[in-house]
């Protein structure tokens, strides 16, 4: 039990000595740039530093050349950077950036860096072939754009084809969205017409947002059992009680191996639904009772002051919530890797994220992947883009 | 009001019709809490079952002939108490990292103006709309060109900054509503910006920073994609991987897979349910302020 301990001291260490050697670099430009020395000693610090970082991660080996091109070029970068804090910066703006250093380093490092790696990738041709000579020699050959050809002619997985994804995940997307605030609202409304019990009944509903995700998704794939879950055990019985029920097609069904996408969508509506509620909740609680007393004497019904009072007043809520929810929907791969499996399991349920999950991991295929994740990638961004331009969903975002 | 026979049942009838509705309501409610709940049940009434009744369509919460059999064979038959204590090493070693790099970038972007400050947000904001999976693939390369699999390490630095760009939304918000003349009292009387930040912002901001760390903290405990990729070896799982193996394998392993899940889920689910009103508040801060 030593070695983990270990482990994470050494992270700890890690952490904490790039989060110093960085802030001593920004402090050096800030507060020295005046100094004669300050361009000589910041270049021949940076080189040092990133000699002997390379050096440490390349394990010591790094051939001759490849260490003087990379002296070279950090003393042109460095000398760039140093005249920039020298005659444009000059000490302005010090604390905001050495206070965002640490996590703009992080980001950079293992959300900037991945993203770039993998362009890089999309463009080679990583596959499980070549995968064993890149990792000793870090070389792939090149093949331009043939990786984004590959994903509009031949299918991600082993069948199914790239567009036949893209209007299941958009299907998915929408249902999945749908019931989740239909739902949400309607329990919403429900809780905020109970007075008591009002606690109670939060909590209980709240449970499937609760439970790790994992546990809910596997527990509810066993519900969907075609022998012994619960859904199909009371469709037996329900046939069996009434007879006539079972003339009309109501009996056992064979969710994961028939419909498993109907499956996957029931159990990530009820996944989604608290969620929604609870949101909503809130929302309907901020809303001042006088608004529904002055539209009852005026004679207004429960639907119209649903439409004109609560609807306009909760959209400032219900907007980030339906942005995030959709996003979070798009990108759910959880619930249809847990419930399909690995490789071998059914193609029939795939949206585009879990597609591209299986692609990379149980075939394989890495450029591919980093291609078609960038082509998904797009599709998304462009979609939030128009999204929050229309429902000004991210003005509130910025103040 | 005059009380005349005539208004006294049409009082009546409206009480009655009231109360019909609160009945409704109700009935409703607990319909749509039995919904929310049963799998839950469902996974005890498995995880009681004797032995031999493991498989079986039987709907009884408690089952005839209920044992605690298979929490003793979770523990016995399986690595549950390695996936359980890899899981906290790595979920905490991530959550304070977390925490540590966006409470001082939230600061930064709460009370300063900086050039590129606005780039800084969208590209926060931007991160949450990378496909999921994205990510997991140059991470897993870089995690093996570096000879990180199967370590605790390899695991904290792909999960790390998962959190992160959340994590400065919940306290950018926060740090907002601290009225700055707490600080500027602190400068005149003497101490450093920074000092003002780390002794008067920070403790001001506690609940904050424990909803960050929650929030870090649930989504490392649950992550289960990035787990499966960099994890191969049985005795460094996360129980999340531990859990689906079990699961996945044979029918017979139901009883200890459920075991399983209710140890893990009711400590979280406990801490979740406690604090799920401050999460909450955490996350539409921005929406409920427009």
């Amino acid at each position: 039990m030593l070695a983990p301990v270990l482990q994470v001291l050494q992270f700890a260490l890690l952490i904490a000595g790039a989060v110093a050697l960085l802030e001593g670099w920004l402090h050096y430009h800030f507060t020295r740039h005046e100094k004669a020395w300050f361009l000589p000693v910041g270049v021949l610090g940076t080189v040092t530093l990133v000699l002997a970082g390379a050096g440490a991660l390349a394990g010591g080996s790094v051939e001759p050349a490849r260490l003087l091109s990379l002296g070279l070029g950090t003393v042109a970068a460095e000398c760039a950077v140093a005249l920039f804090f020298k005659h444009v910066v000059r000490g302005r703006h010090s604390l905001p950036f050495m206070l965002l250093a640490p996590a703009a380093l992080g980001l950079g490092l293992l959300i900037a860096y991945p993203l770039v790696f993998e362009v890089y990738l999309a463009f080679h041709d990583l596959k499980l072939t070549t995968i064993m000579a890149w990792s000793r020699t870090g070389e792939l050959p090149f093949v331009g754009l043939k990786h984004f050809g590959k994903v509009f002619t031949s299918s991600p997985l082993s069948e199914v084809s790239f567009w036949q994804l893209l209007l299941r995940t958009v299907w998915w997307t929408f249902v999945n969205v749908f019931f989740h605030v239909a739902g949400g609202f309607v329990m919403a409304l429900l809780l905020n017409s109970v007075t008591r019990f009002k606690g109670v009944y939060r909590m209980l509903l709240i449970v499937p947002w609760a439970m790790p995700q994992v546990v809910a998704v596997l527990a509810m794939r066993g519900e969907f059992h075609s022998q012994y879950g619960f859904v199909n055990v009371m469709l037996t019985k329900l046939a069996s009680a009434a007879p006539f029920l079972g003339d009309l097609g109501v009996g056992p069904v064979q969710w994961l191996g028939q419909h498993p996408f109907l499956t996957c969508t029931i159990i990530n509506v009820w996944l989604g639904i608290p969620f929604m509620a609870v949101v909503i909740l809130g929302g309907l609680q901020s809303i001042s009772r006088h608004y529904y007393d002055a539209a009852s004497i005026d004679g207004a019904s429960a639907f119209q002051q649903f439409r004109m009072i609560t609807l306009p007043l909760i959209r400032p809520v219900l907007a980030p919530a339906v942005t995030l929810g959709t996003v979070w929907t798009f990108n759910n791969i959880n619930v249809i890797y847990l419930v399909t499996g690995q490789a071998g399991g059914t193609e029939d349920a795939d949206i585009l994220v879990s597609a591209l999950y299986k692609a990379a991991f149980a075939f394989y295929r890495y450029s591919y992947s980093a291609a078609f994740a960038l082509i998904v990638f797009l599709l998304l961004f462009t979609f939030s883009m128009v999204w929050l331009k229309w429902s000004k969903g991210s003005e509130s975002l910025y103040d | 009001m005059i009380e005349t026979p005539r208004s006294r049942d049409i009082l009546k009838a409206h009480h009655r019709r009231e109360a019909l509705k609160t009945l409704l309501v109700h009935g409703a409610l607990i319909l749509a809490c039995g919904v929310c709940v049963y799998p839950l049940l469902r996974i005890l009434a498995v995880s009681l079952r004797p032995g031999d009744r493991i498989i079986s369509t039987d709907l009884a919460i408690i089952p005839q002939g209920a044992t605690w059999i298979s929490y003793i064979r979770v523990f016995g038959e399986t690595n549950f108490l390695f996936w359980l204590w890899n899981s906290l090493v790595i979920t905490v070693a991530t959550s304070v990292v977390g925490v540590a790099l966006a409470s001082t970038a939230a600061y930064a972007f709460s009370r300063f103006r900086f050039p590129g400050q606005k780039l800084g947000l969208s590209f926060l904001l931007g991160t949450q709309m990378l496909p999921a999976g994205m990510l997991i693939l140059p991470l897993f390369l870089m995690i093996m060109r570096l000879k990180l699999m199967n370590t605790y390490l390899g695991m904290v630095i792909a999960y790390s900054v998962s959190s992160l760009p959340f994590s400065i939304w919940i306290l950018k918000g926060y740090y907002d509503t601290i009225p700055r003349s707490l600080e500027e009292a602190a400068l005149v009387d003497g101490t450093s910006v920074f000092g003002a930040f780390y002794r008067i912002v920070l403790p001001l901001s506690t609940p904050a920073l424990a909803i960050a760390f929650l929030f870090n903290f649930t989504q490392a405990w649950n992550e289960y994609l990035v787990a499966r990729v960099i994890l191969t070896d049985s005795f460094k799982y996360t129980w999340t991987l531990g859990l689906f193996d079990l699961q996945g394998q044979y029918l017979t392993q139901w009883g200890m897979f459920a075991a399983a899940s209710l140890l893990v889920t009711m400590p979280v689910m406990a801490v979740f349910l406690y604090s799920s009103k401050w999460l909450l508040t955490g996350m539409t801060l921005g929406g409920v302020k427009g």
